[in-house]
């Protein structure tokens, strides 16, 4: 390669690199704002010039917090509705994925399964109504199991997992087991969980991500305080006129973190989940 | 001879009941949570109901009061100014640094996807208080780094959430920074897609990068792109959280897209009926466009390849 082309060449990915982090750093501001935000207080939060590292920092938006809002419950009630969501819906969706991919001869079965994936297409904005209704009548409003239960029904579950395990479960492995006397259920349990494993993961961290930052559905069937979950008393903070940002902000990065940790943990899993329906396309 | 009656009787059924027991548990909460709400929502569509007395026929007259309904169509305009406002600089963005991170001589490359990625897993309850602050007009970061990033322009602070003509801009804003790393990730995995022996032939052939983009990338990345615009389509119509908590749909009703104004007429005027109807006619339409514009879309493909 001649001097000038590989000196092109040089600043090409140099200038690319430099948009990227410049980019990078726009899309992480937020967060930066966020964090340091949760420090300040009201007057420094407004202050101009802006204040890029709270001096002198406090604490007191979080004692704050803790003393007029039941955080710690909100963080429980989180944790109890997003592990049941998690965990319920894994186990429903590879279950009948598993069904799906690997009983190719039962009667009715890709009828069936055309028909739930056909559902994926209606949104649940036309579902709300109903849903809420049903809930009023099994008397489950300001209940765990109301924020729990509709969330697992979600077509996309099924689809994932089907196609992973078309993909990645050998039949011979089944077959195998079969032959040795395991029963059907042992098969699933004891030989497709296991393989299934990273498609679970993804499953997981995707429903753990939607039912953690879930507000409109708490926001419409929580009514007492006990039962609010993160997103919730985060919001419901916000007053009519005034807004407590030391206490949001505090309240926010509370909320946020515990999240963030989990994506950056699953990455992978996750990115592999979402792109699954594109390439599918 | 009862067992083989029961075989009889129920042919492949029994001999695959496990099929049917394995898919047992998902299908019976479809049928409570996804099946008989949609249902049900489409007898609402017919009837007027307050939730509290009891529901009446009312026949077609839902679907004629949503052809005078100034505030749906009001917010099926803010809809689509919503989207027209974020498309294009989120495609454009999210496809560049597709583009750059699929790049192997890139390092560093899981940093960065990360940090375009993350805004799309955190709690939109928590985010848009963040945002309402960065916009804020006279104390806010964002017009304060306008104003020193560009000082020539002599920028008056933009008032982004307190004026009806910018509320929009800035829910777009607030969109890009959400959803272009989602979008990234999807085009990347299209991109992985694209052998790589069709850049090698074509950069033997002597065509430029730019050709290469347009001639082979644009092309075979057409999927992957129908695809994130339509997930756009639908994340714009149906868009919530984010309205809700930052704008609330506001100054007036600035703001309010197609989501947000079904939640006020369901929520806050328990108009039921009425609500399903507007639901119900709005998401058919979308399929079936969506429908047509898949066909035309496979129809030109398949011409392409000929």
């Amino acid at each position: 390669m001649n001097p000038t082309r590989k000196w092109r060449r040089t600043v090409e990915r140099g200038a690319i690199y430099a948009i990227l982090t410049i980019f990078a750093l726009v899309f992480l501001f937020p967060f930066y704002w966020l964090l340091i935000s949760a420090f300040k207080t009201q007057g420094q939060m407004f202050a101009m010039p802006p204040q890029w590292i709270p001096h002198p920092a406090t604490l007191q938006n979080f004692s704050d917090l803790f003393h007029k809002t039941n955080l710690p419950r909100a963080f429980v009630n989180s944790v109890i509705v997003s592990g049941a969501n998690v965990f319920f819906s894994v186990f429903l969706c590879s279950l009948a994925g598993y069904a799906f991919a690997k009983y190719p001869l039962a009667p009715g079965r890709d009828r069936l399964y055309n028909f739930v994936l056909g559902t994926m297409l209606i949104p649940s904005a036309v579902t709300l109504i109903p849903s809420y209704m049903i809930l009023v009548r099994l008397h489950w409003i300001d209940s765990y199991a109301a924020l729990i239960v509709p969330g697992l029904v979600g077509a996309f579950g099924i689809f994932w997992m089907r196609q992973y395990m078309i993909a990645n479960v050998p039949d011979d492995l089944i077959n195998a087991a079969r032959i040795d006397g395991c029963s059907e259920f042992g098969i699933y349990w004891r030989i497709v969980v296991p393989v299934a494993r990273p498609a679970l993961a993804a499953l997981g961290i995707m429903q753990l991500i939607g039912s953690w930052n879930n507000l409109m559905w708490a926001f419409i069937v929580l009514r007492t305080k006990d039962m609010y979950t993160l997103p919730l008393v985060i919001y419901l903070l916000n007053g009519e006129n005034t807004q407590p940002y030391g206490m949001l902000m505090a309240g926010g990065l509370l909320t946020t973190l515990p999240l963030v940790l989990a994506f950056l943990f699953f990455q992978k899993q996750f990115i592999a989940g979402i792109t699954s329906g594109a390439v599918k396309q | 001879m009862t067992v083989e009656i029961r075989k009889a009787a129920s042919g492949g059924l029994w001999k695959h009941r496990h099929f049917y027991l394995f898919i047992a548990p998902f299908f019976l909460l479809f049928a409570i949570f996804g099946l008989y709400p949609l249902l049900f929502s489409l007898y609402l569509s017919f009837v007027k109901w307050d939730g509290l007395t009891p529901a009446h026929w009312v026949g077609l007259s839902n679907f004629q009061k949503m052809l005078g309904d100034d505030q749906l169509w009001t917010a099926l305009g803010n809809t689509v100014v919503i989207g027209l406002l974020y498309v294009p600089p989120m495609m454009i963005l999210a496809f560049l640094f597709a583009q750059w991170l699929n790049a192997p001589w890139l390092k560093f490359k899981a940093l960065y996807r990360a940090a375009f990625f993350i805004p799309c897993v955190t709690p939109m309850a928590v985010i848009a208080f963040v945002f309402q602050l960065i916009f804020s007009s006279e104390h806010g970061v964002l017009n304060y780094a306008l104003q020193h990033l560009f000082p020539w322009l002599h920028l008056s602070p933009i008032p982004w959430l307190e004026s009806e003509s910018w509320s929009k801009a800035a829910i777009a804003i607030l969109v890009v920074w959400r959803w272009t790393g989602y979008n990234m990730v999807l085009m990347l995995a299209g991109l992985q897609g694209i052998p790589a022996d069709y850049y090698e032939a074509a950069e033997l052939d002597g065509a430029s990068k730019i050709q290469q983009m347009l001639h082979i990338t644009l092309p075979l990345l057409r999927p992957t792109l129908a695809f994130c615009g339509l997930l756009s389509l639908l994340g714009t119509l149906y868009m919530f959280d984010e309205i809700f908590v930052m704008t609330n749909g506001g100054p007036g009703s600035s703001s309010t897209n197609f989501g947000m104004y079904l939640f006020q007429i369901s929520f806050d005027d328990f108009r039921l009926g009425y609500a399903s109807c507007v639901a119900y006619s709005v998401s058919i339409t979308v399929i079936v466009a969506t429908t047509l514009m898949n066909r035309a879309n496979r129809r030109a493909l398949d011409e392409g390849r000929r």
